[in-house]
């Protein structure tokens, strides 16, 4: 995607490449001043930020604006997502802004703002955010009321506290785990994990880089083939993960040294928390395998589809209690557990999935193998938006013999395939989806492609 | 906004950007105005320091926030007098600095201050082409591998200044002397610098009031006579040979002498102008509403004294043109000698007054008393917009036969008498100043001005 037009302000926040035409400091510093005008007065604001060189500048401007807006800061510096997350929650804190752009290239960034709890915002929340922002009712603070900047460095530990507490370290720590960090925050996270608890993960690419990644950073099967599946046999280890740069997807290769679609993941922890979960709903996109259905059947659970994007994920949780829900999550390796207060975090995942092999006692490869398998192809077109509402009207003619769903774009299921067509949400791209049990979806797969393009 | 007279709690100019901190001076505008003169010096390395305000750190992270975005190397020097950033600016070979400091302005306002590769203030010239850059919004965006570091270096910059304003004193003399001095420094930026420089570089015992960078100004920032009676009892009543005030930035420097009386600002430069060209040949420079003492002073020394229209960069100016050996403004308390930096700088006036002190024996009102004498009044009065050219002309027409200088509002000159008066660069107020051999020709003078100017 081209520097040019890249800014998209939506109710997760902001994104963009970082220069002329795109995400600026005044976009940081305005978008932020925004939120310290839209919390309560006077509680502090957790910050932290992924390796980015950008983050640092984007990181000034939050700590003047919050500041000014009265809040005292409390800097995490290099964290993942969810570590600020989590220290928002122990503080006390009225909420967070975490800075960094996840699974796009280096060039990328994004502020996610959080409100108390560590929770992510409401879509209403959200909405009075933008507000705020759009009409500049800035509310700042007198001289004598500007708040202070702390530098804070237990937030890691204290975060790492909860995950000891929640999984069982003394037979997850006996796996031999190689990690391709994408020199992103897992590094650290991880680094810290073997330093403290005796873990043995084998770090490649555990460096975090503000300019450059060893790869695209994103969590897609290729990506996870690149460097990462080809190392897992060769040494000897039990399983492979790959992070994105700030830590929240999570894709896998097994002891083989395959490289695994990060569509599995989500199937791999329902897998393993529906037994032991009273709740039963799984929330999952419209866009992620239809093996969550049979695994959810196996326990007992059922399936709640829902619009693509973390926001639409968010609204659905809204509307149930906590306790009914087992898992939320998409197909990119996203996953979120109510353990945790759903925040999507790869290093839950990760630890999730590996303590389904200690419980299994099988490798990931024979986990894997006793699932059904699915076959899916993806595909993207340029979009041009006014021809979308007739496209998408005529699909649904077409396949009619289908049960159509029309929450986001168009999703059309039979027993044994569906399809999925919708515009993506943060790029000018229309995304094709299609998925098959048993055998490759490719003759429904390139109907659907010729009729979109 | 009260009367015909409207507030400017934010001023954007040829000075910079000045404002009251929350409403006006705003983190956005401040990250803005740094981007543009990030920008402007072309990326490279730019230092940031700033005085004790409360809002200084939040403008500071708006500022940093700016010039990275611009694609600068930012280089933090933390709490810091403005002459010291200055000769650190230069002495480092930085692309530029910025000092975030409303400087004799009240507590609730910030500003920063803008420094070329040289620590010296934009020339008229820079200034303008970096307020159309800002004006225009065209900024550089820095992509995320054009952005540089953030590094810190807070203890060079204190020992580069000392030792460039020692070298032209004799240190060893004045430690001799074990002089007892007051200090009040404010709370501001020279809090704890201006302890290091007059206790361990200098030798004295220091009888120091408002030292404390992290509690706010416990009298008004600019150091006048009628906010110093507390460092002026204390000087006199614990018998020291004299006290320092500086403000919060620790470039103006008023002088307390060992009466308690505190020296007129003018006698203050005059003191200094004196013992500068004692030791070193060259000229003068000075502004429009300095004291006629230190025409005499040059003149007896066999010098020459240029004048310029008020305001730091217009003396520096001139100085770097003429190569003269020392200038300032007498009006503010401002002493600028090149061979430290081209700045207003309160650590050598304090060096050059202590050096005095050691060299001739005598007290400071002694010193004082042989200046030559003048009489003085200064005085500010708000105006209306649109009034200014009005009032001019009615100060004019009430003194006919006066030899007019208009190059920075009005000045009035008879050979034993002069008046001055100008629309302040940074406040929406006249600033008027009147100085006779007389006393009550003075009284008259200014009686004569204020009723012209209310007229």
């Amino acid at each position: 995607m081209s520097l040019e037009r890249s800014l998209r302000i939506s109710h997760v926040g902001l994104r963009g490449v970082v220069g002329p035409g795109g995400l600026t400091a005044r976009h940081a510093i305005d978008f932020s001043t925004a939120f310290g005008t839209f919390l309560e007065p006077g509680g502090a604001v957790v910050i932290g930020r992924d390796p980015r060189a950008s983050g640092v500048m984007i990181g000034e401007g939050v700590k003047a604006a919050l500041t000014a807006t009265g809040h005292d800061v409390v800097d995490l510096g290099v964290v993942s997502t969810p570590v600020t997350q989590h220290a928002i929650r122990r503080m006390g804190a009225s909420g967070g802004i975490s800075i960094g752009a996840s699974h796009n290239a280096a060039g990328w960034n994004a502020l996610k703002f959080l409100g108390r709890n560590g929770t992510y915002l409401s879509t209403g929340e959200a909405s009075e955010l933008l507000d705020i922002y759009h009409l500049r009712r800035f509310r700042f603070v007198p001289y004598t009321g500007i708040g202070v900047v702390r530098r804070e460095t237990g937030a890691l530990d204290a975060y790492l506290d909860e995950l000891a507490e929640a999984y069982d370290f003394d037979r997850l720590r006996r796996f031999k785990v190689v990690v391709d960090c994408c020199n992103g925050t897992s590094g650290l996270i991880l680094r810290r994990i073997n330093e403290r608890f005796g873990f043995s993960f084998i770090l490649i690419n555990g460096r975090a880089e503000g300019v450059e990644f060893a790869h695209e950073p994103n969590t897609s099967a290729r990506t996870a083939g690149l460097q990462l599946a080809p190392l897992v046999k060769p040494l000897g280890a039990d399983a492979g993960f790959l992070f994105d740069v700030d830590s929240d997807r999570v894709s896998i290769a097994t002891e083989q040294g395959e490289a695994v679609s990060e569509e599995m993941v989500m199937p791999l922890i329902a897998d393993h928390v529906l037994p032991k979960s009273a709740g039963k709903l799984i929330i999952a996109n419209l866009s992620t395998t239809a093996l969550l259905e049979e695994i959810a059947a196996r326990h007992g659970g059922e399936v709640v589809r829902v619009p693509v994007g973390r926001q639409a994920a968010m609204d659905a949780l809204a509307t149930h209690r906590p306790e009914q829900i087992a898992l939320a999550g998409e197909g990119t390796g996203a996953v979120m557990l109510p353990r945790f207060r759903f925040v999507y975090d790869g290093i839950t995942s990760m630890l999730d999935i590996l303590s389904l092999m200690a419980e299994r006692g099988q490798p990931i490869s024979a986990i894997l193998d006793s699932y059904p398998s699915y076959f899916m192809l993806k595909g993207q077109t340029a979009l041009v938006s006014r021809n979308i509402p007739t496209l998408l009207m005529n699909l649904q003619q077409d396949y009619a013999d289908g049960r159509a769903s029309t929450l986001d774009g168009l999703r059309v299921d039979w027993p044994d395939q569906w399809f999925h067509v919708r515009v993506s949400q943060t790029e000018s791209i229309v995304r094709v989806i299609a998925e098959r049990r048993g055998s490759s979806p490719r003759e429904l797969f390139d109907a659907i492609m010729e009729r979109v393009l | 906004m009260s009367g015909a007279v409207r507030e400017h709690n934010l001023k954007i100019g040829v000075s910079g950007i000045r404002g009251v901190v929350g409403e006006f001076l705003t983190p956005a505008l401040a990250a803005d105005f740094a981007q543009a003169f990030g920008t402007y010096v072309g990326g490279g390395r730019v230092v940031v320091g700033r005085d004790t305000r409360s809002s200084g750190l939040m403008i500071e992270h708006a500022v940093a926030c700016g010039l990275l975005a611009a694609g600068c190397e930012v280089v933090r020097v933390g709490i810091l007098p403005t002459p010291t950033i200055q000769v650190y600016v230069g002495a480092t070979h930085a692309r530029g600095g910025i000092a975030i400091t409303a400087s004799h302005n009240p507590a609730e306002y910030n500003a920063l201050k803008l420094f070329n590769h040289e620590g010296l203030f934009f020339n008229s010239y820079e200034r303008s082409e970096l307020m159309d850059l800002y004006h225009q919004s065209d900024f550089h965006h820095a992509t995320n591998s054009e952005i540089r570091a953030m590094s810190s270096d807070l203890e060079r910059p204190v020992a580069m200044h000392f030792d460039r304003v020692l070298a032209h004193v004799d240190a060893a003399r004045i430690r001799a002397r074990r002089f007892r001095i007051g200090l009040d420094a404010v709370n501001g930026a020279g809090s704890l610098v201006s302890q290091r420089f007059l206790r361990d570089s200098l030798g004295c015992e220091l009888e120091a009031i408002a030292v404390d960078p992290t509690k706010p100004f416990p009298r008004d920032a600019e150091p006048t006579p009628a906010v110093l009676s507390e460092i002026a009892g204390i000087v006199r009543d614990r018998g020291c040979a004299g006290g320092f005030a500086q403000d919060p930035d620790g470039d103006r420097l008023a002088i307390i002498d060992e009466t308690g009386h505190v020296l007129d600002n003018d006698d203050v430069l005059a003191l200094v102008v004196d013992a500068v060209l004692a030791r070193l040949p060259g000229d003068v420079v000075v502004n429009l509403t300095t004291s006629a003492a230190i025409d005499d002073i040059a003149k007896a020394h066999g010098r020459r004294v240029y004048r310029t229209p008020v305001g730091e960069a217009n003396v520096v100016e001139r100085m770097r043109a003429v190569k003269a050996v020392i200038g300032g403004e007498g009006s503010n308390g401002g002493i600028i000698f090149p061979p430290v930096q081209y700045c207003r700088d309160s650590y050598t006036g304090m060096a050059f007054v202590l050096d005095r002190l050691a060299a001739t024996g005598e007290s400071l009102s002694t010193l004082a008393a042989r200046l030559p004498r003048y009489f003085r009044r200064m005085g500010k009065a708000a105006f209306e917009h649109g009034r200014l050219g009005p009032l001019m002309q009615a100060v004019e027409a009430a003194f006919p036969g006066a030899v007019v200088d208009r190059s920075d509002g009005l000045k009035l000159s008879w050979p034993d008498r002069s008046i001055h008066v100008r629309a302040s660069n940074t406040e929406p107020l006249m600033r008027m100043s009147v100085e006779a051999w007389d006393d009550q020709v003075c009284q008259e003078l200014f009686d004569t001005v204020r009723a012209a100017l209310s007229r």
